[in-house]
């Protein structure tokens, strides 16, 4: 896993039910799998923002961006270009 | 009559109608009915069994619920945004034999989980059902018992509340006839199936023969682009509005063609509905009141009503009667505050295997809300906060919210919370929480209270705070509050 998606990683562990052991494979669903719920995303979205200096245009926010370590990783690659 | 009926009486009269749609998939009345009496079939020789329901929300819930009723059992649907241990505790208490679950939710929770249950059913997609277990025990239940939805435990350990069929067709039928609902109607289900409002969206459309659209709130883009699949009624707690209000611009698209937009499961403010207002003029903006215990609905406040009494929930629902009581069990006059009680075919049976919460909750044919509230003199009636969430103080009964209105409207604040802290002489005192405004002065506020309070409600001390001290429900009471002010304590 590259530094992008272990500083996600680091923030579900602080902000989420999923616990410091579990594992998370990059294509995990998120919401599927109870780790993050709506108001959850919203929070890990502001983070992300902020952390990356970046803006997610609301046509961003879809399942295939945002709902797994991988979507999350690419859209801020995409962004940060 | 069952809901379920309604699925079959449809799909003879308009067979092809979209029921419900979910992303790219869709399905008929017809076909939801045929699956409905497949997924029966294997529920059939259970004889008015409990089934705790674990399932996402999507098409394949609803069929779930349905072929529980359709079987003549009693559907335990389990909030599944619950963490693992609360639904454990739950289920301790709930003395449940049976459970079907999704093939998703099953690897999800992991075998142990299931250990506890003598039949396990696990539905991957569509119809088929794998049988892990099937043990079936004999149970007495109350003979009306249809449906038990958990409260979400805004204080404490959640509760069931047993709701019947007549309880779930009559709210139903009220919330047609309020809401104007019609079989070319579509609603969009965003929140939870599991609990009171979603439940009540399922029902009522699905007996007015109209359709469904079910999504999330969670990846705004598909959420927006549900409500543009020609959804003409959409439903929200306040804090879905809030969330999608802060994508204006595609809010004022996505909302362009919805007709109705419905809130319950909070108090709606007057700055969300301006927001609202300002961006798509024609929106009919319908906030309703309710109680898990009153199936779902009790009140709503009519459109034309929402600028001017914004701060009231309005009158009850055809078929329900609300009245204001004070200590003796009796009504009060206009203006008094009292408890909120209500009566009507919606009224639960009562709390699963709990008596004694049913002896307080229903009161001589009246289901005490626990809300305190005042009749006005229209017939609206205005909450004024939790009988919880009263304060003593010294030999004073404080309502906080009271207190909150009273400094708010009288100096430059966004809002005001009231924290109730221990006080050495007094045993509480008051200590304040302000969202302030670019005015706000925290002497000019000392100075308000110490001229206007009685002295034991000066406050002994008053934080600022950027956020609303909401619970993970959306809402906010002395609970929510004290939380919040521990974490500004901790984080000074």
């Amino acid at each position: 896993m590259g530094q992008i998606m272990n500083d996600i990683l680091d923030y579900l562990k602080d902000n989420s039910f999923i616990d410091r052991e579990s594992s998370l494979n990059s294509s995990d669903s998120l919401t599927q799998n109870g780790i993050m719920d709506s108001i959850g995303l919203l929070e890990l979205m502001d983070h992300i923002c902020e952390k990356y200096s970046i803006e997610i245009p609301e046509d961003m926010l879809t399942p295939e961006n945002f709902d797994s370590l991988q979507g999350i990783n690419d859209l801020i690659v995409k962004l940060t270009k | 009559m069952r809901i379920d009926a309604y699925i079959a009486e449809y799909a003879r009269k308009t067979p092809p109608q979209i029921a419900l749609e979910e992303g790219k998939k869709s399905i008929s009345y017809r076909c939801l009915d045929e699956d409905i009496n497949t997924i029966a079939s294997s529920l059939m020789d259970f004889g008015h069994c409990r089934f705790a329901i674990l399932a996402e929300s999507g098409i394949q819930y609803i069929k779930m619920l349905m072929a529980v009723y359709r079987s003549d059992n009693i559907a335990i649907p389990l909030p599944i945004e619950m963490p693992k241990f609360s639904l454990e505790r739950i289920l301790d208490t709930a003395h449940i034999n049976n459970i079907i679950a999704t093939e998703t939710q099953y690897s999800r929770f992991g075998e142990d989980f299931f250990e506890r249950f003598g039949t396990v059913l696990v539905f991957s997609n569509d119809t088929s059902v794998e049988t892990r277990r099937k043990r079936i025990a004999t149970e007495t239940n109350n003979p009306e018992l249809r449906l038990v939805l958990y409260t979400s435990g805004t204080t404490g350990t959640p509760k069931g509340v047993m709701l019947s069929d007549r309880n779930l067709v009559s709210n139903a039928e009220s919330i047609i006839n309020v809401l104007g609902i019609k079989s070319n109607d579509k609603a969009a289900l965003v929140i939870s199936p599991h609990h009171a409002f979603g439940n009540s969206i399922i029902d009522s459309h699905l007996m007015a023969g109209g359709s469904i659209g079910i999504g999330t709130m969670n990846f705004m883009e598909s959420t927006f682009s549900l409500i543009e699949s020609g959804v003409s009624i959409f439903y929200g707690v306040p804090s879905t509005y809030r969330i999608l209000l802060r994508y204006p611009e595609r809010f004022r698209v996505a909302f362009g063609n919805v007709r109705t937009a419905a809130s319950a499961g909070g108090g709606m403010d007057l700055a969300t509905v301006k927001n609202m207002r300002d961006l798509c003029s024609n929106i009919e903006i319908l906030p309703m009141y309710g109680q898990t215990e009153a199936t779902a609905r009790l009140a709503y406040l009519p459109p034309e009503d929402v600028d001017e009494f914004v701060d009231t929930i309005g009158r009850p629902i055809p078929g329900v009667m609300l009245e204001v009581f004070g200590d003796d069990n009796r009504s009060v006059e206009p203006n008094i505050t009292g408890e909120l009680v209500a009566r009507g075919e919606n009224i639960l049976l009562g709390y699963l295997d709990d008596a004694i919460t049913t002896e307080k909750k229903i009161i001589d044919g009246w289901m005490h809300t626990g809300d305190l509230a005042q009749k006005l003199p229209n017939g609206y009636f205005r909450l004024l906060g939790r009988k919880d969430d009263l304060i003593k103080i010294g030999d004073h009964r404080v309502n906080p919210r009271e207190v909150e209105k009273l400094i708010e409207n009288n100096n430059d604040v966004s809002r005001v919370f009231v924290v109730p802290v221990s006080h050495e002489l007094l045993g509480t005192a008051i200590s304040l929480m302000v969202i302030p405004t670019a005015g706000t002065e925290i002497d000019t506020l000392f100075s308000f209270c110490r001229k206007n309070l009685p002295g034991y409600l000066y406050p002994t001390e008053i934080l600022f705070i950027d956020n609303l001290p909401l619970t993970e429900n959306g809402k906010i009471s002395n609970r929510s509050i004290m939380e919040e002010y521990q974490n500004v304590k901790s984080s000074m």
